[in-house]
């Protein structure tokens, strides 16, 4: 401290000394750093991971393009409204995320999940098209599909396209892929209704979105009641609204009979076939203004009577 | 105290700016904190990452104008002559401006995925925390950055007859410029990018603002109490020197999850709980220095303010930093809530008040107002403490629960589990937040229209309440040395309770058997503590300064007493 009255004759050695110190903790630093990204690391990157035709690191652009790291979490940095996404592909899995991302203001349902694994990007990508197998291999989907499925999320519905979907998906399965030194720290306390009782009080089904998971043969007596319940087993009115309203896709209101114009620039009637159409192979005709390969097909996934139900439900609903 | 230099007067546009920009940013704040409790407000117009880029954004640029300002200020007073190309400096000024706005435009464009990737770079907006704008803005922000070093170090003498001031300012402008290349390039590995972007984040924040702000608090410390400016020098010198030898390998605390090795928690927990050295340094010097004398406060909300930035940057960036710094307890508060309590603290409190203080005290000097109405500052700096710690206290015990829930419980659905069990934290985010925009908007009324406003007649009490000594308290007894260390110690111990809250989610007992009691009791027990302690003794403080005003108003022979002696 004797140099507390601040002569001037003890100052410039003393800066000199702790520029010393500091450029050796300086080489410090950079040592650990380049240790840091050496291949010996064995830390993954993106350029050695895909998913089908999608690139890890075009997902990352796309990551960034929405600034998902203003709401989300990812490795923990960004913002605190929503889950971190680290570990999302590995919890959920590509066909719930597909599921998931287009219309990400509505909990993807069995239904929807399973239309997904018709995809053979997704059968490869997740070892299974059988959507048994598949929850049984991704519990984070099921759990996801049990407790809130066809519920509403928190999140804004976002203009993806089925490539940015695919490429994201691409990108989740990279972050779930590294090594992150065991964070997110791993659950250790067992049991989910354990763990929902715990932080609620309440046994977990007592606050279950009250949605019904698997699509029960309901009793046609009515179809268009039967319709109606039929597009909400499946998913369907995550991306489509009752009136008229653009969610992903096209509403429904008033759609039946009414003329709609098509990207290519021609213009159908919304009759029977044309519905019936759109719902087994929606990439046949894409109505303008809207992405193509959004919506899955549900060609093999839906029976005649099925569909009769829903073309039924359609005729019902009047533009508001 | 006037004006010696005429380039001083640049420094009044960049207050102004940084007062309308910190309102546009607290309003953000304020829809972030509505969001925060129902995310469907205003979801599709102004989608909370959209917001949220904006609260970043303007919170850096606002600082920052609060740092030129202040730097414009007082730098021909240390070159002893005027600034060089003023025009350079009113280009900056205007180059400010459409960064803002240019910012409000583009970042908006992440709601439809538009980043403008051209050559490999997103050159409209990037979607990286704190770095949302696209290399358009940053190449823009580059510009400015050079030409305030340039302007800065022009204005300078030569390096040799540089004092500590001069260096720390000196170094500040350039490391400032020299950092922020680190952001303008796009890295593929996510690994390298968090490892870079935390180059630019963590080394602005703990190398260069840290910097300049220890520099600027001890030369406004030097015109406002008359210290000696090489005493002052000594702490510019030590307090610049720990945080860089601290705070260079200290970056390693943002490298422990990342994907980075597991080395890093050794080198990051080792140095980073060396960073609030500096920080105690400083503080204990502001205590010092406001003591070299017995003189009222002449300029009570710049004084105010200066408190308030050391203190909280004790509390936000030195206690709550350290609590989490540790790999044990970072395992657990990274990613949540427990975050942001602690930035909001470091960032508002160490920068954004320096920056308003800088305003109280160069403003009337330059609108010659020599006798204002200081109880506007006064009352906005109140509110605007008590806010911030409020919004730190609800962020930092919601989080505790959120690392309960989420981390503890594996309960990752946010609406519909970990939202609800924050809830009651929720609503008081934003419930401090309304408080603490009154004093935003109270202090930005009061510099804005200082001197403009009716004059206040000699003699008629600018001061507010009377600073009596208060019986019980007896609070306006001046402020010993022994008691303020006590009082650092308190603040200390509820950080130690803090830390262990952190830590004690690692027991088997709350880990594995699910129980939460002692985490919560030792954040509930931490957290209240800290807030309370330091709102007292932020009173404590500023009412022994107030005291002094008292003692010069009455009669001289009262001031032969002892105890003013």
């Amino acid at each position: 401290m004797s140099c507390g009255t601040g002569g001037s004759s003890c100052e410039t050695p003393r800066r000199r000394g702790a520029f010393v110190v500091l450029a050796i903790l300086a080489l410090i630093f950079i040592v650990l750093s380049i240790f840091s990204f050496l291949k010996s690391r064995g830390q993954v990157t993106p350029d050695t991971v895909s998913f089908g035709p999608y690139q890890a690191a075009d997902g990352k652009r796309v990551f960034q393009a929405y600034n998902c790291m203003g709401c989300h979490t990812m490795v923990g940095n960004g913002a605190y409204l929503g889950p971190d996404l680290t570990e999302e592909y590995k919890h959920a899995g590509p066909a719930w995320l597909a599921a998931f991302l287009p219309s990400a203001g509505g909990w993807p349902t069995t239904a929807a999940v399973r239309a997904q694994l018709q995809d053979p990007n997704q059968s490869a990508d997740a070892g299974t098209d059988s959507i048994d197998a598949y929850l049984k291999k991704f519990p984070g989907a099921a759990e996801r599909i049990e407790r809130r499925g066809g519920g509403t999320t928190m999140m804004p519905n976002l203009p993806l396209t089925k490539d940015e979907i695919g490429q994201l998906i691409a990108y989740l399965k990279y972050t779930s892929a590294m090594n992150t030194e065991g964070w997110p720290p791993k659950v250790e306390v067992d049991g989910f209704d354990r763990r929902v009782q715990l932080a609620h009080g309440v046994v977990a089904t007592a606050q279950a979105a009250p949605a019904p998971t698997t699509a029960a043969p309901v009793p046609a007596a009515d179809p268009v009641a039967h319709g109606a319940q039929l597009v909400k087993d499946n998913g369907c009115v995550a991306c489509h609204a009752a009136d008229d309203k653009k969610l992903v896709g096209p509403g429904w209101g008033g759609l039946y009979n009414s003329k709609v114009s098509l990207a290519d620039g021609s213009t159908v009637t919304a009759d029977d076939a044309y519905l019936r159409e759109s719902i087994l192979q929606p990439n046949a005709k894409i109505v303008a203004g809207y992405p193509t390969g959004v919506m899955p097909a549900y060609g093999t996934l839906l029976k005649d009577d099925e569909v009769n139900a829903i073309v039924a439900y359609l005729h019902s609903l009047e533009k508001q | 105290m006037q004006i010696e230099y005429q380039t001083q007067r640049l420094s009044m546009r960049f207050f102004m700016l940084m007062l309308v920009l910190f309102i546009i940013q607290v309003g953000y704040g304020l829809l972030l904190a509505t969001q925060q409790v129902d995310p469907t407000v205003l979801a599709g117009t102004v989608n909370f990452n959209v917001a949220r880029a904006e609260h970043l954004n303007l919170g850096i640029l606002w600082i920052l104008c609060g740092f030129i300002g202040a730097i414009l200020f007082v730098g021909p007073l240390l070159a002893k002559r005027e600034m060089v190309a003023p025009w350079l400096i009113k280009l900056l000024f205007y180059a400010l401006i459409v960064i803002a706005l240019w910012n409000f435009f583009t970042l908006r464009l992440a709601q439809v995925g538009i980043a403008g990737w051209w050559q490999g770079q997103p050159w409209l907006q990037q979607g990286l925390e704190y770095l949302e704008a696209g290399r358009i803005a940053g190449v823009l922000v580059l510009v400015g950055f050079a030409i305030l070093a340039f302007v800065v170090l022009r204005t300078f003498p030569p390096v040799r007859q540089w004092n500590e001031i001069h260096w720390g300012l000196g170094l500040g402008v350039s490391a400032l410029m020299a950092v922020w290349v680190f952001g303008l390039f796009y890295v593929e590995r996510l690994d390298l990018q968090e490892y870079f972007r935390w180059f630019v984040v963590h080394y602005w924040v703990e190398g260069v603002w840290e910097v300049i702000h220890i520099t600027l608090v001890g030369f406004l410390l030097v015109l406002m109490f008359k210290v000696d400016i090489k005493s002052v020098g000594f702490a510019v010198f030590w307090g610049v020197m720990l945080v860089w030898l601290s705070g260079l390998i200290g970056n390693a605390h943002h490298y422990f999850w990342i994907g980075t090795p597991e080395f890093w928690q050794f080198w990051g927990s080792l140095f980073s709980a060396l960073e609030p050295l500096p920080l105690v340094f400083c503080f204990w010097h502001i205590y010092l220095d406001a003591h070299v004398n017995k003189r009222p406060l002449e300029n009570a909300p710049a004084f105010y303010f200066i408190l308030g930035s050391v203190v909280l940057e004790q509390i936000g960036a030195g206690i709550l930093g350290f609590s989490m710094t540790f790999a044990l307890t970072n395992v657990w508060s990274h990613g949540t809530w427990v975050t942001p309590g602690h930035g909001h603290l470091a960032l508002f409190g160490t920068f954004g008040m320096l920056g308003i203080a800088a305003a109280y005290f160069a403003v009337p000097i330059m609108r010659k107002v020599t006798n204002y109405d200081q109880r506007l500052g006064k009352l906005g700096f109140w509110l605007v403490l008590t806010g911030m710690l409020g919004m730190a206290f609800a962020f930092n015990v919601g989080g505790t629960v959120q690392i309960y829930v989420y981390r503890i419980l594996g309960l990752d659905w946010f609406g519909g589990d970990v939202a609800r069990a924050m809830g009651v934290f929720k609503l008081l985010l934003p419930l401090f937040g309304v408080v603490f925009t009154i004093g935003a908007l109270v202090v930005a009324y009061d510099l804005i229209t200082l001197g403009r406003r009716v004059s206040v007649p000699a003699g008629a009490d600018v001061h507010g309440a009377s600073a009596d000594i208060h019986p019980a308290t007896r609070w306006g007894r001046p402020l010993s040395g022994f008691e303020a260390g006590i009082w650092l110690l308190m603040m200390w111990v509820f950080g130690a309770i803090i830390t262990l809250s952190l830590l004690s989610f690692n027991l088997p007992r709350v880990r594995v058997a699910g129980d939460p009691t002692l985490p919560y009791l030792l954040a509930g027990v931490g957290y209240p503590g800290l807030m309370l302690v330091t709102l007292l003794f932020v009173w404590r403080f500023l009412a022994s300064m107030e005291a002094r005003a008292n003692v010069a108003s009455t009669p001289s022979l009262l001031r032969v007493l002892p105890a003013q002696a």
